[in-house]
């Protein structure tokens, strides 16, 4: 069944009840989403957010108490709709007896790869982690960010359509972590479709292109990096501008900040930093820099949770 | 298929890396290695003249083929009790282990249902003890049968008969390991089935004791939905001593107790959140 959606979800609902308490957390709240083909989709939000529910509902891990998840137009629930996942949980735990082949072999099997195409695949699967060499090795001396690029590889060992990644970065250093960047980057070129849960606003901004934020279990804001980034205003640094300058500037801009003689002001349009500008240049002072203000996700992130 | 031999493949691994296949691989091998060594017989127109068994000969003139039956008796008898416990005990942990979290996960992401991974994981335990019951049995087998020049096939009933009521106590294991995560309780309710089952095989003796109807129907009813454990290893020991036994009921009402809870261990499975 071809549909133009990766992952479309219709009001899921999942609920958990306690069988002696009579309490009931909404874990996930009617959760409407849709990730388009192709897309590199990012779900964020505070612990406790019903993001790791979210996503096993998607897997069928966790059985919605209502609405519909879709994976590329199936029912999630049928286990023919996983094939063309690859996923990576969070706090994955991988059985220590494996040796890294052993794990990649297994798991690659369950995923439906015959057995000459394993062969063939397990080592590109480890170089392209930068694991080469670490195959024969068992997972128990694998170091933590060695076995996050080996979880990565056995998402990647059926060369899925959809990657969805559990805080794929949590505990991998700046290196493993651009590492893991390249190889999705990799599986991005190759038109996968990659669905990151994590809260590394920093990462998530750096790598994905849309982004959903969830605050207890339902989605308070969605929409590309980019407009969510996109500031409405502009920064205007100025090397020892005179007093009265300042306090004239003052009046218009929204915020002053001196530091080391340099006075940065912030505009909040385009009229009043042009206004700003003609002031300056009239009494010659010197411009440093102007640029338009953005938001970074972490500010975005925060409003949307704090509201 | 491909999934399939991948969960059969694993469970072995695990029980490769437990020491669990090495374990029971040691006794068997130490069960037959004693026969091979200490058992020593010597015949004399197809009777025994001497047995000797750590040294000490008996002269007694014995029926050689009694003699060979005996022992097979002893090895069934000890497969049924000492093995059986130790197969359950080295199994209770092969369920609840797949289903610790950052495991079980991944395992349910894959596009394999999940009846089909417990299954598999099943299959691989069943398989596991087989194995080494199939060792045991043929190594003993072969063993007396180059000794003594006596090739009894029904001895090898026991294979079957074994393994079967291995996988029938296995499915208690399952429904426990799904339920509560648990290799001790699994463990131990399992071991009270088989405690239980030579006590409930005295049908006769109590349905003269018991006093009231419902007692005696709650003991009938109890005897006849429990596995048999005592009423197979019997029905073995028969049928390797030549003796004849009374119908197959043991045999289809521990395979209807075996495919319930193992049915009921799949849907509480199939319905969890992970």
């Amino acid at each position: 069944m071809q549909s133009e959606y990766a992952i479309e979800t219709s009001d899921l609902t999942k609920v958990y009840r306690s069988r002696w308490v009579q309490r009931e957390v909404r874990a996930v709240d009617g959760i409407s989403l849709r990730v388009s083909r192709g897309a590199i989709f990012g779900l964020l939000g505070p612990n406790g957010a019903g993001k790791t529910t979210f996503v096993k509902s998607l897997l069928s891990a966790v059985h919605p108490t209502g609405g519909s998840a879709l994976i590329f137009g199936r029912d999630a629930r049928n286990p023919e709709a996983r094939r063309p996942i690859g996923y990576l949980p969070e706090n994955h735990r991988f059985p220590t007896y494996f040796t890294g082949e052993g794990m990649l072999d297994f798991y690659a099997a369950l995923s439906g790869v015959d057995s000459a195409r394993r062969k063939k695949r397990i080592p590109e699967l480890l170089e392209l982690v930068g694991l080469k060499g670490w195959g024969n090795v068992r997972v128990g001396k694998y170091s933590k960010g060695m076995l996050q690029r080996l979880g990565l590889a056995q998402a990647l060992a059926h060369e899925p359509s959809l990657l969805i990644l559990d805080e794929p970065a949590d505990g991998v250093d700046p290196v493993g972590r651009r590492h893991i960047r390249d190889v999705l980057t990799h599986c991005e070129q190759n038109g996968a479709t990659i669905f990151i849960n994590s809260h590394l606003l920093a990462e998530v901004e750096m790598f994905c292109k849309e982004v959903a934020i969830l605050h207890s279990g339902k989605v308070v804001l969605t929409g590309t990096v980019r407009d969510l980034t996109a500031g409405k205003g502009y920064r205007l640094s100025v090397p020892h501008p005179p007093e009265l300058l300042v306090e004239q500037l003052r009046t218009r801009a929204t915020t002053v900040e001196a530091a080391n003689g340099l006075v940065t002001f912030r505009f909040p349009s385009r009229e009043s930093v042009n206004e700003a500008v003609d002031l300056l240049r009239a009494q010659q002072c010197e411009i440093e820099a102007l640029t338009p203000t953005t938001n970074t996700l972490e500010e975005v992130f925060l409003r949307a949770v704090q509201k | 298929m491909t999934a399939t031999l991948a969960l059969i493949r694993d469970t072995f691994r695990e029980a490769f890396a437990r020491k669990i296949f090495w374990g029971l691989f040691g006794l068997s091998t130490a069960m037959i290695l004693f026969f091979l060594f200490l058992l020593k017989i010597d015949i004399v127109e197809g009777a025994t003249a001497t047995v000797s068994l750590f040294g000490r000969t008996n002269n007694r003139a014995a029926d050689l083929d009694r003699l060979v039956r005996g022992v097979y008796g002893s090895i069934a008898t000890f497969l049924y009790t000492f093995g059986m416990f130790l197969a359950v005990f080295a199994s209770s942990g092969l369920i609840p282990s797949v289903l610790e979290p950052g495991r079980i996960e991944l395992l349910v992401s894959k596009p394999v249902s999940r009846t089909h991974i417990l299954l598999g994981r099943y299959a691989g335990n069943v398989l596991v003890v087989t194995c080494n019951v199939i060792y045991l049995v043929l190594g003993v087998w072969t063993i007396l049968g180059i000794k003594t020049g006596i090739w009894s096939p029904a001895f090898l009933i026991s294979i079957a008969t074994t393994s079967f009521i291995f996988a029938v106590l296995l499915s208690v294991v399952v429904l426990m390991g799904v339920l509560f995560e648990s290799a001790a309780l699994a463990t131990m309710v399992t071991v009270a089935l088989m405690l239980m089952s030579p006590i409930l095989a005295q049908t006769s003796t109590m349905m003269r004791l018991l006093s009231s109807e419902w007692s005696r129907q709650t003991w009938r009813t109890l005897y006849y939905t429990l596995p048999k454990v005592y009423d197979l290893g019997k029905m073995t020991l028969d049928a390797i001593q030549s003796r004849t036994f009374n119908g197959f009921m043991p045999i289809w009402t521990s395979a209807l107790f075996g495919a319930a809870v193992l049915a009921g261990a799949l849907a509480i499975f199939a319905r969890r959140d992970f």
